[in-house]
């Protein structure tokens, strides 16, 4: 079970979306992390044969994807981070159609609806319209189709985009549970997902593969130290200015910094344990604090 | 399975559901314009509903057989027979309407008269039958041919190649005369309103496929198509073969619904008779008969129908857009009827070969559309079935690979 990334290149006109990305992926949940931009979703849909790369290849067990077609797609399973379902489709007609395109036969399709319908909860909802679910629902539906087929390669584009925390949690665990003997490929900007499922981490910056590792080497891969103190009011601007600083607490006296430097701040800065949030603001450093990302 | 959900696809959206709706009140209607039938009785009253098609079609029944010169005479006798009555000549509206009644029987014969005997061509007298004496009835098929040549020789001069004029001649002289006549207005009634109901049911069929392939886009529901096993294959032509369903099916549904409304109650006499004698067709130069007619109109409208269809479908898997999609049968529908008043031989000849033409065979049957294969002068008709049911075949394999082939930027 090898799925191998061989410098991958992508260019839409002028931009380029992957670099030469070159990585190989074998049982496990593998974390993609990146800012908006980074070339996640772009990968993805490589790695699902939606597109195709400028240059550079992708191969399963050795053999291209693209050549192996069919074959190939059968083995995957997919979440689009922009989750387009059919409106008018109670849920059980979704899986059942989806189950249809997947090659199921229809006895099979009907069982393994019905089982993914009790694993994510949606049994009772399984004559609901689509569009009448919630959000969560949406999703948990989703992740039924994507594991329709028993796919080897699951990849999930941001599946805990838009969910609220307990239906985080409750995606995580469900990933959890479906991630034994495949290939979990999930991309994310939310830091806290990837740290509880993945096993290993990639951080993806302007379309490569900045780092990868588990969370602890990544953390460790970090050269600056973490400090945390306790900030003047009137000083706080100067140290936002020339600090990378990861969280702020407001406090009635002025506010409580996390601050990643090489050096002690302040005298009184106490030194913290780093984490994965830590290293995501050192290594996307403005960008990580931008719209798309959530700690 | 695929198949069925394409289908529950379209037909979950409660657009679909009020398109078909509409189409089956058009047919409804029509059908109730193709009845509307009169007969004017005894009295000179006005009467509608099946007891009138029943008596219009025993007055006309008396004329039917073979319309040989004797026939001819008779008719012509008659109708001179009608015009001396006091009746006829009264200003009175009711004893008009009495002396209307009474060429019912005859009234059809009575228009193929007034085509014969015309003064040319082009024009048409309503009451240059009244001028007829029986000794004219021998020249009534020879004045049809006559007719023509003095036209293709005179005003139709610029018209048409040598070849072309031959051709016309040809097929005019080739008609079998003396040829039946009968009671035939289920059949002319159905071929009058069937354009409607085919170009109706096409902008309808049009509305229903054209989301096929582009709703895959519009719902974001592609990424997760394109990214199973049957994606870029089965679930193409599951996709095709639904689309083809849908416009086969509604098709012939609208057709036959129609069609046996209209024939059931106005009857099918007179489906041997040739096209010729309905006033209508007395001028087209194909030598048909009435059933042939229909069975052209209707198989027509399916090819029209299917082409449009699969263009329609192609645009949308094309630009992924339903919107632009849907709009090409307006366009193809109405566009020639705007481009049709501009009076240039080089546009007619492109005219008399889009698809529209199709949708409307029996009207297109009396247009004098010919075109030069080689050494061989045929009408538009057999040509726009080749030519669209060639194009329409064409079209699986390039919408196949063009929706099997796309990308999810």
């Amino acid at each position: 079970m090898e799925l191998k990334i061989i410098e991958v290149s992508k260019n839409f006109e002028s931009i380029t979306a992957l670099d030469k990305v070159s990585y190989t992926l074998k049982k496990g949940v593998y974390g993609l992390l990146g800012v908006n931009g980074a070339g996640k979703t772009t990968l993805m849909r490589i790695l699902c044969t939606l597109l195709k790369p400028s240059s550079g290849s992708v191969t399963w067990n050795g053999h291209d994807i693209f050549a192996m077609d069919g074959k190939y797609r059968n083995l995957l399973g997919y979440l689009p981070q922009d989750f387009g379902y059919y409106p008018d489709f109670t849920v059980y007609d979704y899986l059942m159609y989806i189950a249809s395109i997947k090659g199921l036969p229809p006895f099979v399709a009907k069982q393994r609806t019905d089982t993914l319908l009790a694993q994510v909860g949606l049994a009772k909802d399984k004559n609901k319209k689509m569009k009448k679910l919630s959000g969560g629902m949406k999703r948990r539906a989703g992740i039924a189709q994507a594991m329709l087929n028993k796919p080897q390669i699951l990849i999930l584009d941001e599946p805990t985009a838009g969910l609220d925390p307990n239906e985080r949690i409750r995606f995580r665990n469900l990933i959890s549970e479906l991630s034994e003997e495949r290939i979990v490929l999930l991309s994310t900007h939310i830091v806290s997902d990837i740290e509880f499922v993945a096993n290993e981490i990639l951080l993806m910056q302007n379309g490569q593969i900045k780092m990868s590792g588990t969370g602890e080497e990544i953390v460790c891969s970090m050269p600056e130290k973490v400090w945390n103190c306790k900030i003047p009011k009137p000083l706080v601007d100067s140290y936002l200015k020339k600090y990378k600083v990861s969280n702020i607490k407001n406090l009635h006296e002025g506010a409580e910094l996390r601050i990643l430097s090489a050096n002690q701040p302040t005298e009184d800065a106490i030194l913290e344990t780093p984490s994965l949030e830590d290293v995501f603001l050192y290594y996307f450093g403005e960008k990580a604090g931008a719209d798309d990302v959530q700690i | 399975m695929m198949f069925r959900y394409e289908i529950k696809k379209v037909f979950s959206k409660k657009s679909s559901k009020i398109a078909i709706l509409l189409l089956l009140i058009v047919v409804i209607i029509t059908c109730w314009f193709a009845t509307d039938v009169f007969f004017v009785n005894e009295n000179g009253e006005k009467k509608t509903g099946y007891a009138a098609v029943r008596q219009l079609r025993k007055a006309q029944k008396e004329w039917a057989g073979v319309l040989d010169e004797e026939k001819l005479r008779q008719v012509i006798e008659e109708n001179n027979r009608i015009n001396a009555t006091p009746e006829a000549n009264s200003k009175k509206l009711t004893d008009q309407e009495i002396a209307y009644g009474w060429t019912q029987g005859i009234y059809e014969l009575r228009n193929l008269l007034n085509c014969s005997y015309g003064e040319d061509f082009c024009s048409y007298d309503y009451y240059r039958a009244d001028d007829l004496s029986t000794e004219d009835a021998g020249a009534f098929y020879e004045n049809r041919i006559m007719l023509l040549k003095n036209w293709l020789s005179d005003d139709g001069k610029y018209l048409f190649s040598d070849a072309e004029k031959k051709y016309l001649i040809k097929q005019y002289e080739s008609l079998e005369t003396p040829f039946g006549y009968d009671y035939m207005k289920g059949w002319t009634q159905v071929l009058e309103y069937a354009p409607t109901i085919i170009m109706v049911g096409m902008l309808i069929l049009g509305f229903l496929v054209a989301g096929i392939f582009s709703s895959e886009f519009s719902w974001k529901s592609d990424a997760i198509f394109f990214s199973t096993v049957y994606g870029r294959n089965k679930a193409v032509a599951a996709k095709i073969k639904a689309g083809l369903s849908i416009v086969t099916v509604i098709y012939w549904a609208a057709i036959l619904l129609y069609s046996t409304i209209v024939l059931v109650y106005l009857g099918i006499d007179g489906a041997a008779c040739p096209i010729q004698a309905d006033f209508s067709g007395w001028k087209c130069f194909y030598n048909i008969q009435i059933w042939q007619v229909y069975l052209l109109t209707v198989v027509g409208g399916y090819v029209g129908c299917l082409f449009i269809s699969l263009l329609t479908m192609f645009i949308s898997a094309k630009t992924k857009s339903a919107v632009l999609a849907v709009m090409l049968p307006f366009v193809l529908i109405f566009l020639p009827s705007f481009l049709g008043n501009i009076e240039s031989p080089v546009i007619n000849k492109i005219l008399g070969l889009l698809p529209d033409r199709l949708l409307q065979v029996s009207t297109a049957l009396t247009y004098f559309d010919l075109y030069k294969l080689g050494n061989k002068v045929m009408g538009a008709i057999p040509i726009l079935f080749v030519l669209y049911g060639i194009l329409a075949i064409f079209l699986l394999p390039i919408l196949y690979h063009e929706y099997r082939c796309k990308q999810i930027n």
